[in-house]
């Protein structure tokens, strides 16, 4: 019924995202006037914000999927939680390293332990974690159920690692580089809602295909099965 | 009502359907045998239906009460012998049986537990570290302790496996006794002679399917599968 | 009633065999002294520094060993196949993940406590009067390190590749942990004012609430299909 439903709708969505993020794309890197104090640099914003907004909404999806699952242990739900927390590492990578390239210009530094550069670190590395754990395990049905159970608890625990660090930090460095206020106005928001846009569809495209690839992977290994069986007996 | 009742049920592993379609029924105060190759299934089905796994597709029940949706409850029932012993190796028998019991909420006094581990014939080793105990000793133990539980549902994998001369004689017997006091048995053995003994129903899975056979055949039959 | 029963059975079977083997204690304590060392030797240490850097070191030696012991406190369940037995049984999982955080908290507070006067002799510190409030955060910390690795441990120890799996899966969630205990002992050898580092030791008991009323829930899905 889902399955359908993904088969039918997902091209529009990756068609549509492209023709979002050509426009944002032109807005942001022709149509759009540089930064009165970031100049060229503020350009990698239009990239940057999109990646990190559609990173979180990947873990909001690999959340709400793994209670679904827990709750009705439906294998589709289970796959589009296994699905969004690929196509997340993806996401919360990019945001990672347009964050860095952006940090250096603005920041004079690659790195710094920020709140948000540290909680999107562990959300890495708890994507990472959730798709090696899943490599582990023989048996489907746990797969579905420990893999959903790390996905929640770490929901859980981001919030509390973002506080953390934060306080954390204005213990120990009260702010020395500048926070990178932008007054966002006019032009400047065309490509960000063009982008921001583009970049939500993608992800829609990408997550339908992905879980439906998983699904497929997994109907045919049930189908294998079953001719395994009968070519045995 | 009977004691286990499987209705189709199917388990299949990645790439691999172990279980098709099995079903089959024990009444209370019954033995079933199953027989079958290695790899044929069985220990899968004791799992599912000890509570371990869940079927792909198919239920159970035991004693009336749905296997999946009442696991609680028909866990109070079953109590399984497995070739996991269930024991701690740094408690001694008298502490593993105390310990064994009281997950099911029963104390029983030092008097019964000796007789229990006397009757098994382990009574000299009570406070024998389990770490030093033979595999036959282990088993000897698990029956003790199923003694003292006293199941409605037994399920057991090759209970005779390990076991003296002596020790087949003393399972049979409690065997016996067990499905005497209306207690159902389901085993899985490799073990003709023993299981016609207490057998009263048989069966055997092979690649996934289960056929009944006649229990007066066991013995006779040159081979099963 | 059974459930705090089963809790008390439980850590009292951990805690019985600990006292029989010393198996885990032993091999915490002597992991924990090596990297404490291994950390001295490679910092430069002018004492100054060397009290700067000692709570981090501490709480990382902690939380390493409390790795060690937290993978061997559910491989000690496997053997035997009792994990399974632990599943089959009627008890309320919950019960099951309390007794065993009581026993992984036990042993993680012993080890710590061995430890302590090493550091009090290595780094020279000063702490007699404020051992109250170490041993506060001591627990704090500890209980917040036990409350997700028990959860992780009992999950881990299900699958391959287990050892690696279980610092992987627990070192990311626990840096809130890390971060308030390191803080909140710096603060209090460095002999700040108790407003400057209370925060921290707030955050760490939210975290322990938190975690461990997420961890008893989520359990359940743990050890049953």
């Amino acid at each position: 019924m889902m399955i359908r439903w993904i088969r039918r709708f997902e091209g529009w969505f990756g068609a549509a995202g492209a023709v979002f993020i050509a426009i944002g794309l032109y807005y942001g890197l022709a149509a759009s006037p540089p930064d009165s104090y970031q100049g060229e640099v503020v350009r990698i914003m239009y990239v940057h914000v999109p990646f990190a907004s559609t990173s979180m909404t990947c873990y909001g999806v690999l959340t709400v999927a793994s209670l679904w699952y827990l709750w009705k242990r439906d294998p589709l739900v289970d796959n589009l939680a296994h699905a969004s927390a690929g196509i997340g590492v993806f996401f919360t990578a990019g945001a990672l390293y347009t964050g860095s390239i952006w940090g250096k210009p603005t920041w004079n530094t690659w790195w710094t332990w920020d709140a948000r550069l540290v909680s999107f670190t562990i959300l890495l590395l708890i994507l990472i974690g959730y798709l090696m754990l899943r490599t582990f395990i023989e048996d489907r049905e746990r797969e579905a159920r420990y893999a959903a159970i790390l996905a929640i608890v770490g929901a859980v625990d981001l919030p509390i690692v973002h506080f953390s660090v934060e306080w954390w930090r204005t213990l120990h460095q009260p702010l020395s580089v500048s926070q990178r206020g932008i007054a966002i106005a006019g032009v400047m928001l065309y490509p960000l809602i063009f982008m921001s846009i583009g970049f939500y569809l993608l992800l829609t495209y990408m997550i339908g295909v992905r879980t439906q690839m998983l699904y497929l992977k997994q109907l045919l290994e049930a189908k294998r099965g079953r001719l395994l069986g009968e070519v045995h007996s | 009502m009977s004691g286990i009742r499987g209705i189709q049920l199917s388990q299949s592993y990645r790439h691999y359907q172990v279980l098709k379609d099995v079903s089959f029924e024990v009444a209370q105060g019954e033995c079933y045998a199953l027989f079958g190759p290695n790899g044929a299934g069985k220990t899968t089905l004791l799992k599912l239906l000890a509570t371990l796994q869940k079927p792909s597709s198919g239920r159970f029940e035991m004693m009336g009460h749905d296997g999946i949706r009442d696991r609680n409850r028909v866990r109070e029932f079953l109590l399984m012998i497995a070739h996991g012993s269930y024991l701690y190796g740094e408690l001694d028998a008298v502490e593993n049986i105390r310990f064994a019991l009281a997950l099911r909420g029963l104390s029983p006094d030092a008097r019964e537990i000796k007789t229990a581990l006397d009757r098994v014939g382990i009574g000299a080793f009570a406070d024998f570290k389990i770490r030093y105990f033979s595999e036959g000793m282990k088993k000897r133990l698990s029956i003790a302790k199923a003694i003292l539980i006293r199941p409605k549902v037994l399920l057991m994998d090759e209970p005779y496996s390990s076991l003296d001369e002596r020790g087949m004689k003393l399972m049979n017997q409690f065997i016996r006794e067990s499905t005497g006091q209306g207690a159902s048995v389901l085993m899985t053995s490799h073990n003709r002679v023993q299981s016609a003994e207490v057998a009263g129903k048989a069966g055997v899975l092979f690649q996934g399917t289960l056929r009944d056979i006649a229990v007066k055949d066991l013995a006779a039959a040159h081979e099963l599968f | 009633m059974n459930f705090f029963n089963v809790i008390r059975w439980l850590a009292w079977k951990d805690l019985l065999s600990e006292m029989r083997s010393r198996e885990n204690i032993s091999s915490m304590f002597f992991f924990a002294l090596i990297v404490i060392l291994i950390f001295s030797f490679s910092f430069s240490t002018d004492q100054q520094t060397a009290r700067e850097l000692m709570p981090g070191i501490m709480w990382v030696a902690f939380v390493f060993t409390g790795i060690i012991g937290l993978g061997k406190s559910f491989t000690a369940e496997l053997q035997n196949d009792c994990l399974e037995n632990l599943q089959m049984n009627p008890i309320p999982r919950g019960a099951i993940y309390l007794g065993k955080l009581a026993s992984n908290l036990l042993f993680m507070l012993i080890v710590e406590l061995i430890l302590f006067p090493l550091f009090v002799i290595f780094f020279n510190l000063d702490v007699f009067e404020k051992i109250p409030l170490f041993v506060l955060i001591l627990i704090a910390g500890t209980l917040g390190v036990s409350s997700v690795g028990t959860l992780f441990s009992a999950m881990t120890v299900q699958i391959r590749a287990r050892e690696v799996m279980l610092p992987i899966l627990l070192l990311p969630l626990i840096v809130p942990v890390m971060i308030g205990a390191v803080e909140a002992t710096g603060g209090l050898l460095r002999g700040d004012p108790i407003s400057l580092y209370r925060p921290w030791i707030e955050l760490l008991i939210v975290f322990d609430v938190i975690f461990t009323i997420v961890s008893f829930w989520v359990f359940e899905f743990i050890l049953d299909h």
